[in-house]
Protein backbone atom coordinates (compact mmCIF):
# COMPACT_ATOMS: atom_id res chain seq x y z
CA UNK A 1 0.00 0.00 0.00
CA UNK A 2 1.55 3.23 -0.60
CA UNK A 3 2.57 5.64 1.61
CA UNK A 4 0.42 8.69 0.52
CA UNK A 5 -2.40 6.72 0.66
CA UNK A 6 -2.00 5.61 4.28
CA UNK A 7 -1.16 9.44 4.95
CA UNK A 8 -4.53 10.34 3.78
CA UNK A 9 -6.24 7.99 5.05
CA UNK A 10 -5.08 8.48 8.35
CA UNK A 11 -5.46 13.16 7.85
CA UNK A 12 -8.90 12.63 7.16
CA UNK A 13 -9.43 9.92 9.94
CA UNK A 14 -7.96 12.47 12.61
CA UNK A 15 -10.30 15.45 11.05
CA UNK A 16 -13.60 12.75 11.65
CA UNK A 17 -12.28 12.13 15.28
CA UNK A 18 -12.21 15.80 15.88
CA UNK A 19 -15.15 16.61 14.63
CA UNK A 20 -17.13 13.85 16.69
CA UNK A 21 -15.16 15.02 19.95
CA UNK A 22 -15.99 18.85 19.62
CA UNK A 23 -19.80 17.57 19.36
CA UNK A 24 -19.73 14.84 22.32
CA UNK A 25 -23.90 14.32 22.14
CA UNK A 26 -23.30 11.88 19.04
CA UNK A 27 -21.17 9.68 21.50
CA UNK A 28 -23.34 10.26 24.41
CA UNK A 29 -25.85 8.75 22.76
CA UNK A 30 -23.85 6.23 21.34
CA UNK A 31 -23.30 4.93 24.52
CA UNK A 32 -26.31 4.93 26.07
CA UNK A 33 -28.05 2.89 23.52
CA UNK A 34 -26.42 -0.48 24.04
CA UNK A 35 -26.81 0.14 27.59
CA UNK A 36 -30.35 0.64 26.98
CA UNK A 37 -30.44 -2.58 24.85
CA UNK A 38 -28.94 -4.98 27.05
CA UNK A 39 -31.23 -4.02 30.10
CA UNK A 40 -34.28 -3.93 28.19
CA UNK A 41 -33.80 -7.16 26.62
CA UNK A 42 -32.22 -9.46 28.81
CA UNK A 43 -35.06 -8.19 31.04
CA UNK A 44 -38.15 -8.57 28.77
CA UNK A 45 -36.85 -11.65 27.58
CA UNK A 46 -35.24 -13.33 30.11
CA UNK A 47 -37.96 -16.19 30.76
CA UNK A 48 -36.56 -17.40 27.29
CA UNK A 49 -33.44 -18.63 28.94
CA UNK A 50 -35.57 -21.68 30.26
CA UNK A 51 -37.03 -22.84 27.30
CA UNK A 52 -36.40 -26.09 26.67
CA UNK A 53 -33.87 -26.41 23.99
CA UNK A 54 -32.46 -22.93 24.31
CA UNK A 55 -28.58 -22.97 24.23
CA UNK A 56 -27.39 -23.23 27.96
CA UNK A 57 -25.72 -20.22 29.98
CA UNK A 58 -29.18 -18.59 30.17
CA UNK A 59 -30.63 -15.27 28.05
CA UNK A 60 -28.25 -12.65 28.88
CA UNK A 61 -24.70 -14.95 27.74
CA UNK A 62 -27.14 -16.26 24.59
CA UNK A 63 -28.19 -12.05 23.81
CA UNK A 64 -24.95 -9.97 24.26
CA UNK A 65 -23.71 -11.08 21.19
CA UNK A 66 -27.15 -9.31 19.43
CA UNK A 67 -26.72 -6.08 21.40
CA UNK A 68 -22.95 -6.00 20.91
CA UNK A 69 -23.59 -6.44 16.86
CA UNK A 70 -26.26 -3.94 17.31
CA UNK A 71 -23.88 -1.08 18.16
CA UNK A 72 -21.83 -0.87 14.38
CA UNK A 73 -25.37 -1.24 12.78
CA UNK A 74 -27.47 1.37 14.45
CA UNK A 75 -24.36 3.75 14.71
CA UNK A 76 -23.60 3.51 10.87
CA UNK A 77 -25.87 6.48 10.18
CA UNK A 78 -23.48 8.83 11.33
CA UNK A 79 -21.41 8.43 8.03
CA UNK A 80 -23.85 8.86 6.12
CA UNK A 81 -25.04 11.92 7.62
CA UNK A 82 -21.66 13.03 7.83
CA UNK A 83 -21.26 12.44 3.98
CA UNK A 84 -24.64 14.35 3.79
CA UNK A 85 -22.98 17.13 5.25
CA UNK A 86 -19.64 17.26 3.24
CA UNK A 87 -21.53 17.29 0.40
CA UNK A 88 -23.99 19.52 0.92
CA UNK A 89 -21.22 22.17 2.18
CA UNK A 90 -19.05 21.43 -0.41
CA UNK A 91 -16.31 20.37 1.62
CA UNK A 92 -16.10 17.22 -0.32
CA UNK A 93 -15.51 18.86 -3.69
CA UNK A 94 -12.91 20.73 -1.97
CA UNK A 95 -11.53 17.47 -0.86
CA UNK A 96 -12.07 16.41 -4.38
CA UNK A 97 -9.98 19.07 -6.07
CA UNK A 98 -6.34 17.98 -4.08
CA UNK A 99 -4.98 14.87 -5.20
CA UNK A 100 -6.29 13.00 -2.43
CA UNK A 101 -6.95 9.65 -2.80
CA UNK A 102 -10.31 8.77 -3.65
CA UNK A 103 -10.58 5.81 -1.32
CA UNK A 104 -8.53 7.11 1.58
CA UNK A 105 -11.38 9.63 1.55
CA UNK A 106 -13.85 6.72 1.98
CA UNK A 107 -12.11 4.80 4.16
CA UNK A 108 -10.59 7.59 6.78
CA UNK A 109 -14.34 8.23 7.87
CA UNK A 110 -14.53 4.36 7.61
CA UNK A 111 -11.95 3.97 10.03
CA UNK A 112 -13.19 6.52 12.24
CA UNK A 113 -16.64 4.61 12.86
CA UNK A 114 -14.51 1.32 13.24
CA UNK A 115 -12.82 3.00 15.92
CA UNK A 116 -15.47 4.71 17.77
CA UNK A 117 -17.97 1.68 17.63
CA UNK A 118 -15.78 0.29 19.68
CA UNK A 119 -16.31 2.44 22.68
CA UNK A 120 -19.86 0.98 23.03
CA UNK A 121 -18.92 -2.27 22.51
CA UNK A 122 -16.85 -1.82 25.27
CA UNK A 123 -19.56 -1.03 27.61
CA UNK A 124 -21.74 -3.72 26.28
CA UNK A 125 -19.05 -6.03 27.23
CA UNK A 126 -19.13 -4.41 30.95
CA UNK A 127 -22.36 -4.59 31.51
CA UNK A 128 -22.97 -7.93 29.96
CA UNK A 129 -19.96 -9.14 32.52
CA UNK A 130 -21.58 -7.71 35.49
CA UNK A 131 -24.63 -9.29 34.99
CA UNK A 132 -22.84 -12.53 34.35
CA UNK A 133 -21.85 -13.35 31.39
CA UNK A 134 -18.63 -14.80 30.63
CA UNK A 135 -16.24 -14.55 27.56
CA UNK A 136 -14.93 -17.97 27.15
CA UNK A 137 -12.08 -17.44 25.00
CA UNK A 138 -11.05 -15.33 27.50
CA UNK A 139 -8.85 -11.81 26.46
CA UNK A 140 -7.54 -13.50 22.65
CA UNK A 141 -11.04 -13.95 22.40
CA UNK A 142 -12.23 -10.57 23.47
CA UNK A 143 -9.91 -8.86 21.14
CA UNK A 144 -11.54 -10.54 17.86
CA UNK A 145 -14.90 -9.66 19.20
CA UNK A 146 -13.70 -5.89 19.21
CA UNK A 147 -12.38 -6.76 15.56
CA UNK A 148 -15.74 -8.49 14.44
CA UNK A 149 -17.55 -5.65 15.73
CA UNK A 150 -15.32 -3.12 14.34
CA UNK A 151 -15.24 -4.84 10.75
CA UNK A 152 -18.77 -4.87 10.73
CA UNK A 153 -19.01 -1.49 11.21
CA UNK A 154 -16.68 -0.82 8.16
CA UNK A 155 -19.59 -2.64 6.08
CA UNK A 156 -22.54 -1.12 7.84
CA UNK A 157 -21.16 2.44 7.57
CA UNK A 158 -19.91 1.91 4.38
CA UNK A 159 -23.53 1.05 3.47
CA UNK A 160 -24.86 4.04 5.13
CA UNK A 161 -21.82 6.21 3.27
CA UNK A 162 -23.26 4.51 0.02
CA UNK A 163 -27.28 5.83 0.59
CA UNK A 164 -25.76 9.21 1.65
CA UNK A 165 -23.99 10.05 -1.31
CA UNK A 166 -26.90 8.25 -3.92
CA UNK A 167 -29.42 10.59 -1.76
CA UNK A 168 -27.20 13.47 -0.70
CA UNK A 169 -30.79 13.78 1.92
CA UNK A 170 -29.82 13.01 5.71
CA UNK A 171 -33.19 11.97 6.10
CA UNK A 172 -32.92 9.28 3.69
CA UNK A 173 -29.76 8.01 5.52
CA UNK A 174 -31.51 8.10 8.49
CA UNK A 175 -34.68 6.55 7.10
CA UNK A 176 -33.36 3.77 4.86
CA UNK A 177 -30.79 3.25 7.72
CA UNK A 178 -33.69 2.59 10.00
CA UNK A 179 -35.82 0.69 7.57
CA UNK A 180 -32.50 -1.79 6.65
CA UNK A 181 -31.58 -2.35 10.38
CA UNK A 182 -34.72 -3.20 11.37
CA UNK A 183 -35.27 -6.79 9.35
CA UNK A 184 -31.35 -6.97 9.73
CA UNK A 185 -31.38 -7.03 13.78
CA UNK A 186 -34.64 -8.76 14.45
CA UNK A 187 -35.01 -11.32 11.97
CA UNK A 188 -32.11 -12.72 13.04
CA UNK A 189 -30.29 -14.76 15.35
CA UNK A 190 -29.59 -11.99 17.50
CA UNK A 191 -32.00 -12.20 20.41
CA UNK A 192 -33.64 -15.54 19.40
CA UNK A 193 -31.82 -19.05 18.80
CA UNK A 194 -31.97 -20.10 14.96
CA UNK A 195 -34.58 -23.04 16.14
CA UNK A 196 -36.87 -20.77 17.93
CA UNK A 197 -36.87 -18.91 14.42
CA UNK A 198 -40.01 -19.71 12.04
CA UNK A 199 -39.65 -21.16 8.65
CA UNK A 200 -39.48 -18.06 6.85
CA UNK A 201 -37.41 -16.02 9.40
CA UNK A 202 -34.93 -19.30 9.31
CA UNK A 203 -34.72 -18.40 5.54
CA UNK A 204 -34.17 -14.71 5.83
CA UNK A 205 -31.63 -15.29 8.43
CA UNK A 206 -29.26 -17.41 6.52
CA UNK A 207 -28.85 -14.97 3.78
CA UNK A 208 -28.58 -12.03 6.70
CA UNK A 209 -24.97 -10.45 7.56
CA UNK A 210 -26.66 -9.92 10.18
CA UNK A 211 -26.88 -13.44 11.52
CA UNK A 212 -23.37 -14.15 10.59
CA UNK A 213 -21.49 -11.68 12.09
CA UNK A 214 -23.89 -12.53 15.62
CA UNK A 215 -23.21 -16.33 15.28
CA UNK A 216 -19.32 -15.47 15.51
CA UNK A 217 -19.56 -13.00 18.49
CA UNK A 218 -21.79 -15.80 20.10
CA UNK A 219 -19.56 -18.76 19.72
CA UNK A 220 -16.13 -16.26 20.64
CA UNK A 221 -18.69 -15.60 24.08
CA UNK A 222 -20.15 -19.31 24.61
CA UNK A 223 -18.46 -21.85 22.36
CA UNK A 224 -14.55 -20.82 21.58
CA UNK A 225 -12.28 -20.46 18.57
CA UNK A 226 -14.96 -22.06 16.00
CA UNK A 227 -12.94 -21.06 12.91
CA UNK A 228 -15.73 -22.11 10.53
CA UNK A 229 -18.32 -19.91 11.83
CA UNK A 230 -16.12 -16.85 12.73
CA UNK A 231 -14.26 -17.18 9.34
CA UNK A 232 -17.86 -17.47 7.24
CA UNK A 233 -19.10 -14.14 8.83
CA UNK A 234 -15.66 -12.09 8.30
CA UNK A 235 -16.19 -13.37 4.30
CA UNK A 236 -19.88 -12.39 4.15
CA UNK A 237 -18.56 -8.94 5.87
CA UNK A 238 -15.84 -8.14 3.34
CA UNK A 239 -18.40 -8.88 0.48
CA UNK A 240 -20.49 -6.22 1.88
CA UNK A 241 -18.06 -3.78 2.73
CA UNK A 242 -16.23 -4.11 -1.15
CA UNK A 243 -19.67 -3.66 -2.01
CA UNK A 244 -20.46 -0.69 -0.33
CA UNK A 245 -18.02 1.05 -0.29
CA UNK A 246 -17.46 0.51 -4.05
CA UNK A 247 -20.65 2.00 -4.62
CA UNK A 248 -19.95 4.96 -2.39
CA UNK A 249 -16.35 5.95 -4.89
CA UNK A 250 -18.60 5.21 -8.08
CA UNK A 251 -21.04 8.06 -7.17
CA UNK A 252 -18.34 10.28 -6.31
CA UNK A 253 -18.41 10.97 -9.87
CA UNK A 254 -21.47 12.70 -9.60
CA UNK A 255 -21.36 14.90 -6.33
CA UNK A 256 -21.49 17.96 -8.15
CA UNK A 257 -25.07 18.18 -8.88
CA UNK B 1 6.14 27.89 -23.51
CA UNK B 2 2.99 25.88 -21.19
CA UNK B 3 0.13 27.74 -21.67
CA UNK B 4 -2.15 27.90 -17.83
CA UNK B 5 -4.97 26.90 -18.99
CA UNK B 6 -6.20 25.52 -23.22
CA UNK B 7 -9.58 24.73 -23.99
CA UNK B 8 -10.73 23.81 -27.34
CA UNK B 9 -14.86 23.51 -28.22
CA UNK B 10 -15.39 22.55 -24.40
CA UNK B 11 -19.21 22.05 -23.85
CA UNK B 12 -20.87 21.26 -20.94
CA UNK B 13 -24.52 19.78 -20.93
CA UNK B 14 -26.80 19.03 -17.86
CA UNK B 15 -29.21 16.53 -18.66
CA UNK B 16 -31.54 19.64 -19.92
CA UNK B 17 -29.24 22.67 -20.48
CA UNK B 18 -26.39 22.99 -22.25
CA UNK B 19 -24.48 25.22 -19.82
CA UNK B 20 -21.12 25.65 -21.87
CA UNK B 21 -21.73 25.86 -25.83
CA UNK B 22 -18.03 25.39 -27.30
CA UNK B 23 -15.61 27.46 -25.23
CA UNK B 24 -11.92 27.94 -26.53
CA UNK B 25 -9.25 29.72 -24.41
CA UNK B 26 -5.59 30.64 -24.33
CA UNK B 27 -4.33 31.95 -20.74
CA UNK B 28 -1.05 32.85 -20.40
CA UNK B 29 1.19 31.40 -17.74
CA UNK B 30 1.91 34.91 -14.90
CA UNK B 31 -1.53 37.05 -15.65
CA UNK B 32 -4.55 37.07 -14.27
CA UNK B 33 -7.36 36.36 -16.40
CA UNK B 34 -10.86 36.97 -15.94
CA UNK B 35 -14.26 35.21 -16.76
CA UNK B 36 -17.02 38.71 -16.64
CA UNK B 37 -20.62 37.96 -16.95
CA UNK B 38 -24.10 37.61 -15.77
CA UNK B 39 -25.75 35.04 -13.52
CA UNK B 40 -26.19 31.56 -15.32
CA UNK B 41 -23.55 32.48 -18.24
CA UNK B 42 -21.96 29.23 -17.74
CA UNK B 43 -18.71 30.61 -15.28
CA UNK B 44 -19.37 27.88 -12.28
CA UNK B 45 -20.19 25.07 -14.73
CA UNK B 46 -16.55 26.19 -16.77
CA UNK B 47 -14.39 26.52 -13.45
CA UNK B 48 -15.72 23.07 -12.14
CA UNK B 49 -15.12 21.98 -15.54
CA UNK B 50 -11.44 22.87 -15.40
CA UNK B 51 -10.55 21.72 -11.67
CA UNK B 52 -11.21 18.59 -12.47
CA UNK B 53 -15.14 18.67 -10.28
CA UNK B 54 -17.12 18.16 -13.45
CA UNK B 55 -16.97 15.94 -16.57
CA UNK B 56 -16.62 18.10 -19.83
CA UNK B 57 -19.20 16.47 -22.35
CA UNK B 58 -16.84 17.49 -25.27
CA UNK B 59 -14.15 19.56 -26.09
CA UNK B 60 -10.40 19.54 -24.55
CA UNK B 61 -9.00 20.95 -21.65
CA UNK B 62 -4.93 20.76 -20.87
CA UNK B 63 -3.84 22.38 -17.50
CA UNK B 64 -0.11 23.79 -17.20
CA UNK B 65 0.39 21.23 -19.96
CA UNK B 66 -1.22 18.16 -18.38
CA UNK B 67 -4.95 16.78 -20.37
CA UNK B 68 -7.50 16.47 -18.23
CA UNK B 69 -8.75 13.15 -19.42
CA UNK B 70 -5.31 11.08 -18.52
CA UNK B 71 -3.40 13.68 -16.02
CA UNK B 72 -6.64 14.38 -13.46
CA UNK B 73 -4.26 13.60 -10.62
CA UNK B 74 -1.62 15.79 -11.90
CA UNK B 75 -3.86 18.86 -12.50
CA UNK B 76 -5.02 18.82 -8.83
CA UNK B 77 -1.57 19.15 -7.31
CA UNK B 78 -0.67 22.36 -9.44
CA UNK B 79 -4.26 23.49 -9.00
CA UNK B 80 -5.77 25.81 -5.99
CA UNK B 81 -9.73 26.37 -5.91
CA UNK B 82 -11.88 28.54 -4.49
CA UNK B 83 -15.53 27.76 -5.42
CA UNK B 84 -18.46 30.34 -5.28
CA UNK B 85 -19.80 29.42 -2.00
CA UNK B 86 -17.20 29.93 1.30
CA UNK B 87 -15.88 26.20 1.73
CA UNK B 88 -14.46 25.43 5.60
CA UNK B 89 -14.94 23.03 8.41
CA UNK B 90 -16.92 25.06 11.12
CA UNK B 91 -15.81 21.90 13.42
CA UNK B 92 -12.10 22.72 12.94
CA UNK B 93 -10.00 25.57 13.69
CA UNK B 94 -8.70 28.19 11.17
CA UNK B 95 -5.36 26.31 11.34
CA UNK B 96 -6.53 22.86 11.57
CA UNK B 97 -8.91 23.98 7.92
CA UNK B 98 -4.93 25.38 6.51
CA UNK B 99 -3.26 22.42 7.81
CA UNK B 100 -5.55 19.45 6.49
CA UNK B 101 -5.63 21.20 3.18
CA UNK B 102 -1.56 20.94 3.49
CA UNK B 103 -1.97 17.26 4.35
CA UNK B 104 -4.44 16.23 1.15
CA UNK B 105 -1.74 17.97 -0.49
CA UNK B 106 0.69 15.64 0.82
CA UNK B 107 2.91 18.49 2.98
CA UNK B 108 3.79 17.61 6.38
CA UNK B 109 6.40 18.57 9.50
CA UNK B 110 7.73 21.81 9.93
CA UNK B 111 7.14 22.71 6.16
CA UNK B 112 3.76 22.78 6.33
CA UNK B 113 3.66 24.23 9.73
CA UNK B 114 5.50 27.08 8.92
CA UNK B 115 3.66 27.70 5.70
CA UNK B 116 0.45 27.69 7.18
CA UNK B 117 1.97 30.38 9.84
CA UNK B 118 2.58 32.56 6.94
CA UNK B 119 -0.37 32.02 4.93
CA UNK B 120 -2.23 33.07 8.51
CA UNK B 121 -0.32 35.78 8.64
CA UNK B 122 -0.72 36.97 4.73
CA UNK B 123 -4.51 36.72 5.57
CA UNK B 124 -4.39 38.24 8.67
CA UNK B 125 -5.96 35.78 10.69
CA UNK B 126 -3.34 34.64 12.93
CA UNK B 127 -5.13 36.28 16.20
CA UNK B 128 -7.83 33.90 15.69
CA UNK B 129 -6.30 30.92 14.48
CA UNK B 130 -6.99 28.32 16.96
CA UNK B 131 -10.55 29.55 17.44
CA UNK B 132 -13.41 27.33 15.59
CA UNK B 133 -13.38 28.59 12.06
CA UNK B 134 -17.81 28.72 12.09
CA UNK B 135 -17.53 31.62 14.68
CA UNK B 136 -15.35 33.97 11.51
CA UNK B 137 -17.23 36.47 10.12
CA UNK B 138 -18.03 36.24 6.22
CA UNK B 139 -15.17 38.30 5.43
CA UNK B 140 -12.60 36.22 7.91
CA UNK B 141 -14.19 33.00 6.54
CA UNK B 142 -13.68 33.85 2.76
CA UNK B 143 -9.92 35.09 3.57
CA UNK B 144 -9.44 31.27 5.13
CA UNK B 145 -11.08 29.80 2.21
CA UNK B 146 -8.77 31.63 -0.05
CA UNK B 147 -5.79 30.49 1.99
CA UNK B 148 -6.48 27.40 2.07
CA UNK B 149 -6.43 27.38 -1.79
CA UNK B 150 -2.89 28.44 -1.41
CA UNK B 151 -1.02 26.23 1.25
CA UNK B 152 0.69 24.15 -1.46
CA UNK B 153 1.94 27.05 -3.58
CA UNK B 154 -0.68 25.98 -6.83
CA UNK B 155 0.99 27.51 -10.10
CA UNK B 156 -2.72 28.39 -11.35
CA UNK B 157 -5.88 29.55 -9.06
CA UNK B 158 -9.28 29.55 -9.95
CA UNK B 159 -11.05 31.75 -7.97
CA UNK B 160 -14.87 31.42 -8.32
CA UNK B 161 -16.54 35.13 -7.52
CA UNK B 162 -13.66 35.70 -5.16
CA UNK B 163 -15.01 38.51 -3.39
CA UNK B 164 -19.02 38.28 -4.20
CA UNK B 165 -21.01 38.77 -0.96
CA UNK B 166 -18.05 40.90 1.01
CA UNK B 167 -18.40 44.19 2.12
CA UNK B 168 -16.35 47.23 0.11
CA UNK B 169 -13.39 47.08 2.86
CA UNK B 170 -12.94 43.39 3.00
CA UNK B 171 -12.97 43.50 -1.03
CA UNK B 172 -10.35 45.44 -1.46
CA UNK B 173 -7.96 43.38 0.91
CA UNK B 174 -8.95 40.10 -1.18
CA UNK B 175 -8.23 42.54 -4.52
CA UNK B 176 -4.87 43.03 -3.08
CA UNK B 177 -3.73 39.54 -1.63
CA UNK B 178 -4.68 38.46 -4.94
CA UNK B 179 -1.80 41.23 -6.87
CA UNK B 180 0.90 40.33 -4.43
CA UNK B 181 0.26 36.60 -5.11
CA UNK B 182 0.08 37.46 -9.03
CA UNK B 183 3.32 40.08 -8.67
CA UNK B 184 5.54 38.16 -5.81
CA UNK B 185 4.24 34.27 -5.98
CA UNK B 186 3.97 34.64 -10.21
CA UNK B 187 0.53 32.82 -9.51
CA UNK B 188 -1.59 32.88 -12.95
CA UNK B 189 -5.29 33.30 -11.79
CA UNK B 190 -8.22 32.32 -13.29
CA UNK B 191 -11.15 34.46 -11.76
CA UNK B 192 -14.87 34.81 -12.81
CA UNK B 193 -16.84 37.80 -11.73
CA UNK B 194 -20.21 39.50 -11.67
CA UNK B 195 -18.45 43.26 -11.22
CA UNK B 196 -16.75 45.14 -13.62
CA UNK B 197 -14.88 47.29 -11.03
CA UNK B 198 -13.11 44.24 -10.38
CA UNK B 199 -12.55 42.79 -13.77
CA UNK B 200 -11.47 46.07 -14.59
CA UNK B 201 -8.80 46.56 -11.36
CA UNK B 202 -7.63 43.16 -11.88
CA UNK B 203 -7.92 41.36 -14.80
CA UNK B 204 -4.46 41.68 -17.24
CA UNK B 205 -6.91 39.33 -19.62
CA UNK B 206 -10.91 39.30 -19.88
CA UNK B 207 -13.09 37.61 -21.54
CA UNK B 208 -17.17 38.18 -21.56
CA UNK B 209 -19.21 35.21 -21.57
CA UNK B 210 -22.86 34.77 -22.06
CA UNK B 211 -25.22 32.06 -22.58
CA UNK B 212 -22.51 29.29 -22.57
CA UNK B 213 -20.47 31.37 -24.83
CA UNK B 214 -17.90 34.17 -25.00
CA UNK B 215 -18.47 37.04 -26.29
CA UNK B 216 -15.53 39.19 -26.60
CA UNK B 217 -11.99 38.66 -25.55
CA UNK B 218 -9.49 41.46 -24.80
CA UNK B 219 -7.32 43.71 -22.07
CA UNK B 220 -10.38 46.04 -20.26
CA UNK B 221 -8.22 48.73 -22.12
CA UNK B 222 -8.63 47.10 -25.35
CA UNK B 223 -12.49 46.59 -24.70
CA UNK B 224 -12.99 49.75 -24.00
CA UNK B 225 -11.31 51.30 -26.20
CA UNK B 226 -13.12 49.54 -29.45
CA UNK B 227 -16.04 51.35 -28.19
CA UNK B 228 -14.54 54.31 -29.30
CA UNK B 229 -14.13 56.10 -25.74
CA UNK B 230 -16.76 57.87 -23.73
CA UNK B 231 -20.57 56.73 -23.35
CA UNK B 232 -23.01 59.48 -23.70
CA UNK B 233 -26.35 58.53 -22.45
CA UNK B 234 -29.35 60.33 -23.53
CA UNK B 235 -32.88 59.75 -22.02
CA UNK B 236 -35.90 60.43 -23.82
CA UNK B 237 -38.70 62.55 -22.38
CA UNK B 238 -41.46 60.72 -23.96
CA UNK B 239 -39.69 57.13 -24.33
CA UNK B 240 -40.48 56.08 -27.80
CA UNK B 241 -43.46 57.45 -28.90
CA UNK B 242 -43.64 58.68 -32.87
CA UNK B 243 -40.94 56.66 -33.45
CA UNK B 244 -38.73 59.09 -31.32
CA UNK B 245 -36.07 56.66 -30.83
CA UNK B 246 -35.52 55.73 -34.20
CA UNK B 247 -35.11 59.41 -35.67
CA UNK B 248 -33.12 60.41 -32.37
CA UNK B 249 -30.87 57.36 -33.21
CA UNK B 250 -30.68 58.88 -37.00
CA UNK B 251 -29.58 62.42 -35.45
CA UNK B 252 -26.74 61.13 -32.92
CA UNK B 253 -25.76 58.69 -35.87
CA UNK B 254 -24.94 61.59 -37.76
CA UNK B 255 -23.12 63.78 -35.27
CA UNK B 256 -19.01 63.90 -35.92
CA UNK B 257 -17.31 61.50 -33.92
CA UNK B 258 -19.64 59.36 -32.55
CA UNK B 259 -18.72 55.61 -33.68
CA UNK B 260 -21.61 53.48 -32.47
CA UNK B 261 -25.15 53.96 -30.72
CA UNK B 262 -27.10 51.15 -28.99
CA UNK B 263 -30.25 51.33 -27.93
CA UNK B 264 -31.14 51.04 -24.22
CA UNK B 265 -34.18 51.14 -21.66
CA UNK B 266 -34.20 54.16 -21.14
CA UNK B 267 -33.33 56.08 -24.42
CA UNK B 268 -29.77 55.50 -26.42
CA UNK B 269 -26.02 55.37 -25.21
CA UNK B 270 -23.35 56.92 -27.91
CA UNK B 271 -20.01 56.11 -28.11
CA UNK B 272 -17.20 59.12 -28.86
CA UNK B 273 -14.04 60.53 -28.76
CA UNK B 274 -14.29 63.37 -26.46
CA UNK B 275 -17.77 63.23 -26.05
CA UNK B 276 -18.12 66.35 -23.72
CA UNK B 277 -17.32 68.73 -26.62
CA UNK B 278 -20.13 67.04 -28.79
CA UNK B 279 -23.25 67.54 -25.60
CA UNK B 280 -23.85 71.39 -26.86
CA UNK B 281 -24.32 69.91 -30.37
CA UNK B 282 -26.64 66.93 -29.63
CA UNK B 283 -28.73 69.22 -27.12
CA UNK B 284 -29.10 72.08 -30.01
CA UNK B 285 -30.17 69.42 -33.27
CA UNK B 286 -32.67 67.63 -30.59
CA UNK B 287 -34.37 71.21 -29.81
CA UNK B 288 -34.04 71.88 -33.72
CA UNK B 289 -36.03 68.10 -33.94
CA UNK B 290 -38.68 68.88 -31.22
CA UNK B 291 -37.89 65.76 -29.47
CA UNK B 292 -37.60 65.75 -25.13
CA UNK B 293 -34.43 65.19 -23.23
CA UNK B 294 -34.95 64.45 -19.74
CA UNK B 295 -30.87 63.62 -19.44
CA UNK B 296 -27.86 63.83 -20.84
CA UNK B 297 -25.11 62.52 -19.05
CA UNK B 298 -21.55 61.78 -20.18
CA UNK B 299 -19.04 59.20 -18.55
CA UNK B 300 -15.81 57.12 -19.47
CA UNK B 301 -16.59 53.67 -21.48
CA UNK B 302 -16.89 50.56 -18.37
CA UNK B 303 -16.66 46.84 -19.24
CA UNK B 304 -20.87 47.17 -18.41
CA UNK B 305 -20.86 49.34 -21.78
CA UNK B 306 -18.39 46.67 -23.37
CA UNK B 307 -20.91 44.39 -22.56
CA UNK B 308 -23.89 46.01 -23.46
CA UNK B 309 -22.53 46.40 -27.11
CA UNK B 310 -22.33 42.94 -27.25
CA UNK B 311 -25.06 41.51 -25.72
CA UNK B 312 -27.62 44.31 -25.67
CA UNK B 313 -28.05 44.43 -22.26
CA UNK B 314 -26.74 45.31 -19.20
CA UNK B 315 -24.59 42.91 -16.99
CA UNK B 316 -25.44 45.36 -14.11
CA UNK B 317 -29.15 44.85 -13.67
CA UNK B 318 -29.35 42.21 -11.27
CA UNK B 319 -33.21 42.20 -11.16
CA UNK B 320 -33.26 41.15 -15.37
CA UNK B 321 -30.61 38.80 -15.42
CA UNK B 322 -32.71 36.63 -12.77
CA UNK B 323 -35.98 37.04 -14.80
CA UNK B 324 -33.55 36.41 -17.39
CA UNK B 325 -31.96 32.79 -15.70
CA UNK B 326 -35.32 32.04 -14.22
CA UNK B 327 -36.83 32.30 -17.60
CA UNK B 328 -34.53 29.33 -19.30
CA UNK B 329 -35.03 27.32 -16.12
CA UNK B 330 -38.76 27.19 -16.48
N1 LIG C 1 -26.23 20.93 -11.84
C1 LIG C 1 -26.91 21.59 -12.78
N2 LIG C 1 -27.91 20.98 -13.43
C2 LIG C 1 -28.58 21.62 -14.41
N3 LIG C 1 -28.34 22.87 -14.80
C3 LIG C 1 -27.35 23.54 -14.19
C4 LIG C 1 -26.59 22.95 -13.15
N4 LIG C 1 -25.67 23.85 -12.72
C5 LIG C 1 -25.85 24.95 -13.47
N5 LIG C 1 -26.86 24.78 -14.35
C6 LIG C 1 -27.33 25.74 -15.36
O1 LIG C 1 -26.25 26.00 -16.21
C7 LIG C 1 -26.19 27.39 -16.54
C8 LIG C 1 -24.86 27.98 -16.11
O2 LIG C 1 -24.78 27.98 -14.70
P1 LIG C 1 -23.49 28.46 -13.91
O3 LIG C 1 -22.29 27.81 -14.51
O4 LIG C 1 -23.73 28.23 -12.48
O5 LIG C 1 -23.47 30.01 -14.24
P2 LIG C 1 -22.74 31.22 -13.48
O6 LIG C 1 -21.72 30.65 -12.56
O7 LIG C 1 -22.14 32.02 -14.58
O8 LIG C 1 -23.79 31.97 -12.75
C9 LIG C 1 -27.39 28.04 -15.86
O9 LIG C 1 -28.42 28.09 -16.79
C10 LIG C 1 -27.71 27.09 -14.76
O10 LIG C 1 -29.05 27.14 -14.44
MG1 LIG D 1 -21.52 30.93 -10.55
Amino acid sequence: MDHDFLFDVWHLFVRALKKTIRTPIVIISALALPVLFLVLFTQIFTQFGNLPGFPAGGYVQFAVAGVIVMNPLMDSGGAGEAVVDDINSGFLSKVLVTPANRTAIVLGRLLHDMVMVLLPVSITLALAYALGATVITGAPGILLILFTAAFFGLAMSGLAMAIGVRTKSSQAVAGLDLVIAFPLMFVSTALVPYGFLPHWAQAFSNVNPFSYVVNAVRVLMSTGFVWSTILAAYAVIAVFAAVTIGATLYQFRSVER
Amino acid sequence: MVKAVETRDLVKRYEDVEAIKGITLEIEEGGIFGFLGPNGAGKSTTIKVLTTLLRKTSGSVTIEGYDIDKDAREIRKVIGVQSQETILDGDLTGRENLTLQGHLQRLHGNALKKRVDELLTLVELSDVADKRAAHYSGGMKKRLDLASTLVHKPRVLFLDEPTSGLDPQSRVAIWEHLETLNRDEGVTIFLTTQQMEEADRLCHRLSIIDHGEIVVSGSPVELKHQLGGDTITLSLANGDSDGAKDRSKRIVSGVQGVTKVLDIETGLAAYAKNASALVPDIVRLFDENGIRLTSISVASASLDDVFLQHTGRRIRSEELSKVDTWKRHV
